[in-house]
């Protein structure tokens, strides 16, 4: 059986090449919210009975009282009709109680009113219990808060990052995104992560679902089928799960960026079969962050600073032994990851664990290492590194401590494994702390605050550490040690429409631009990390760099100096004075009067 | 035999007789047409209209429409008989009569097409 219209219309819109999976995904959605409205049904159907109750209590007892006859004031046979006995029954039963209207009642007429009275109290009781008993229903309720979050994700009109797995790493990286302003959405199985969504401090309203990821129909509930979705990143701390999700974004959004968290070697091949999701594994990339840290403290000190995010303080630039021994503890993923980083630096390992899986490393001792005994084993009184890599936090911190006791100058590095336990490595002071969830988050924000963004940190440790000290130098004259906005600019017309002429002319310097609207004299307290040309990148250029229509620019400086660039960038008679020093009269007519050419102006009649 | 079922058609065939029953006479005479006719006729549309809750399927939506509708009309029609009894000092009156007589012809309508619709489902219905 089929709706005529409904065939005809698929017969003649159905040709259109409209992606196959456009349509999969929309599928799945329809059938996720049809599981949603199956559930109301369903409570629909359980109120039948109270329902059906209910009328058949009122209804015999409105015809009894219509049917008894009864006397008006005088003693005159008097029935009562059908709106009488309503009304009566209505206040009566809802335990209002009007008394007696419109005449006294005769002995027959109580008797009947007694017996409906208790019966159409046991009917308000079970209908009432029972509306009361389906609210309270877990089933009734997940429904509701499905309908309610997809309506909340299909009104989003702004672009939004859809973020599965909301631990701690998710919290990070959805405030670093909310600090920049950026939408996200959220699933996660544990309903008290959702729940406590709500507690969070964001700017922005997140919504978010109690629901499995790995399920398709909740990630298109959650808006991988929305068009304004931009991003999925997968941070489950199921290695499953996350498969799962790039598989379902690979397959239903193939053009969506994915990034996904994953630590073992076979996963990561999985997921890059599914097209080419960014993958991000946290001891991987703990242990480049380390070799960089050996090699160029500063680059690695601008790093860390740049991927903390709006509000990220400078951590102090460590200054770790470039040759020597280094003991590790603990052979897991990244006890293998971190051995393999020194080697290659050049640098001695020895590897000391209680119960390694393998025990294929020539380096390799077996043995507990919070025992002195061991550690002495592992040639500690040559060592000049220490790391506490082991999957318990205990061990750790006395792994730590037995360190430091035979040689308080070792540099240590630790792992922290549960954030309740962040105070006693702060107290411990360690020289380089990996925390696998804000590695990651830290990570998978450089990759979508702005593309420009990851462009730089990936291109800065290229240009070595001396340059990368001057630039945390400018960066600290120009916004202190706490970071401040980070934004970009796109030299064209609509985003720059006062800069055309000026940028024609061929002598744009950088230089003349970046000056405080309110006193040219002062430089503006924003700092320029990288300008991007016809896909060529030019890192933190200095002032005499030559600006070009279709610049890309990549800012880093207080919140006021990029309202100042904003009003620069719009504004002609400011950008005059920003430029040459002359004030510019802003109306029409007075520049008429005045007869003074702007240069933006000129340039466009 | 599904209880359920004989339950579900016994409703539905009783609120079409009920409501045939007050119905049929003629349409202004005050006489032939009974108010607990009305009253039973008004309980079990409700009562159908109730079973037809949390039915997913096509036919199901429009059996409830269907409900709905002869409800509509007959609550409209007791409504007009209980303002014409208390309210209008008229009393029932041939026109009276007539509008309430009429407003459960409308009824009438929907619920025959609650039959026809019972019937189709039966008919339609494949064993094995």
């Amino acid at each position: 059986m089929g709706n005529p219209l409904l065939v005809f219309w698929k017969s003649l819109f159905d040709a259109e090449d409209e992606p196959r999976s456009r349509r999969a995904t929309l599928r799945i959605a329809a059938a996720s919210s049809a599981q949603a409205s199956a559930t109301i049904f369903l409570i629909l159907r359980r109120m039948r009975t109270p329902l059906i109750v209910l009328i058949v209590i009122f209804a015999v007892s409105v015809l009894g009282l219509a049917i008894i006859p009864g006397q008006d004031l005088d003693g005159r046979p008097a029935r009562m009709g059908f709106f009488d006995a309503f009304y009566f029954m209505s206040y009566t039963a809802s335990t209002i109680g009007f008394g007696e209207l419109p005449n006294p009642f005769t002995y027959s007429q109580r008797m009947w009113v007694t017996i409906s009275i208790y019966l159409t109290v046991i009917g308000w009781a079970y209908a009432i219990g029972s509306l009361l008993a389906l609210v309270q229903d877990r089933a009734f309720r997940s429904a509701l808060a499905l309908q309610h979050f997809s309506r909340k994700v299909a009104r989003l009109r702004e672009p939004f990052v859809l973020v599965a797995g909301y631990g701690r790493t998710g919290e990070l990286l959805g405030h670093s995104l909310d600090g920049l302003g950026r939408r996200i959405v959220v699933l996660d199985h544990d309903s008290e992560r959702i729940d406590g969504l709500e507690l969070d401090s964001y700017h922005a309203d997140v919504p978010g679902l109690a629901a499995d990821a790995r399920d398709p129909g909740h990630l298109a509930v959650a808006g991988l089928d929305h068009p304004s979705c931009e991003a999925v990143v997968a941070l489950t701390d199921d290695e499953e799960a996350n498969l799962a999700i790039v598989m379902a974004a690979a397959l239903l959004r193939p053009e969506l960026p994915v990034i996904a968290r994953v630590t073992s070697h076979a996963l990561a091949e999985r997921m890059q079969a599914f097209g080419d999701p960014s993958l991000v594994n946290p001891f991987d990339r703990f242990g480049d962050h380390l070799r960089l840290a050996l090699r160029a403290p500063a680059s690695y000190q601008l790093l860390t600073w740049l991927e903390s995010g709006p509000g990220g303080e400078l951590t102090t630039r460590g200054a770790p032994p470039r040759d020597g021994r280094w003991v590790i503890c603990g052979y897991g993923r990244l006890g293998r990851e971190l051995s393999a980083d020194l080697r290659a630096e050049g640098l001695e390992v020895s590897i000391i664990d209680d119960s390694p899986e393998d025990a294929d490393d020539p380096a390799l001792l077996v043995g507990d290492g919070t025992d002195p005994w061991v550690l002495a084993q592992g040639d500690l009184d040559r060592a000049v590194g220490l790391v506490a890599g082991t999957g318990n936090d205990t061990t750790n911190l006395s792994l730590v401590a037995a360190a430091r006791r035979s040689r308080p100058g070792l540099f240590i590095v630790a792992r922290q494994n549960r954030p309740a336990s962040a105070p006693l490595f702060a107290a411990m002071d360690i020289d380089a702390l990996l925390v696998p969830s804000e590695v990651v988050a830290h990570e998978v924000y450089g990759q979508l605050s702005t593309p420009l963004l990851w462009r730089f940190l990936r291109e800065m440790p290229g240009r070595g550490d001396a340059w990368a000290a001057g630039l945390i130098d400018r960066l600290t004259a120009v916004c202190g040690t706490r970071l401040q906005a980070l934004w970009k600019v796109r030299l064209n017309r609509s985003e720059a429409p006062a800069l055309g002429a000026w940028l024609a002319s061929g002598s744009a310097r950088l230089g003349d631009l970046l000056r405080n609207p309110e006193d040219r004299e002062e430089p503006l307290r924003a700092l320029v990390l990288l300008v991007l040309r016809r896909g060529e990148a030019t890192l933190a250029p200095d002032d005499d760099f030559v600006l070009e229509a279709g610049d890309e620019l990549l800012l880093a400086g207080r919140p006021g100096a990029r309202r100042a660039l904003g009003t620069v960038l719009h504004v002609e008679p400011v950008l005059e004075y920003v430029l040459s020093g002359r004030r510019v009269p802003s109306s029409w007519i007075w520049r008429k009067l005045t007869r003074t050419p702007v240069a933006g102006a000129d340039s466009r009649q | 035999m599904n209880l359920e079922k004989v339950v579900f058609g016994f409703f539905v065939v009783l609120a079409a007789t009920l409501n045939f029953g007050f119905f049929i006479g003629d349409i202004s005479d005050p006489a032939l047409h009974n108010p607990f006719e009305l009253f039973a006729a008004v309980v079990v549309n409700l009562i159908a209209t109730v079973l037809k809750f949390g039915d997913r399927t096509q036919i199901g939506a429009v059996h409830l429409a269907t409900s709905l509708v002869a409800v509509l009309q007959l609550v409209a029609a007791a409504l007009a008989y209980g303002y014409a009894e208390y309210v209008s000092t008229a009393g029932m009156n041939e026109s009276w009569t007539a509008s309430v007589v009429s407003l459960s012809g409308g009824a009438l309508l929907a619920n025959l097409v609650s039959i026809v619709l019972l019937v189709v489902e039966t008919v339609s219905f494949h064993r094995g």
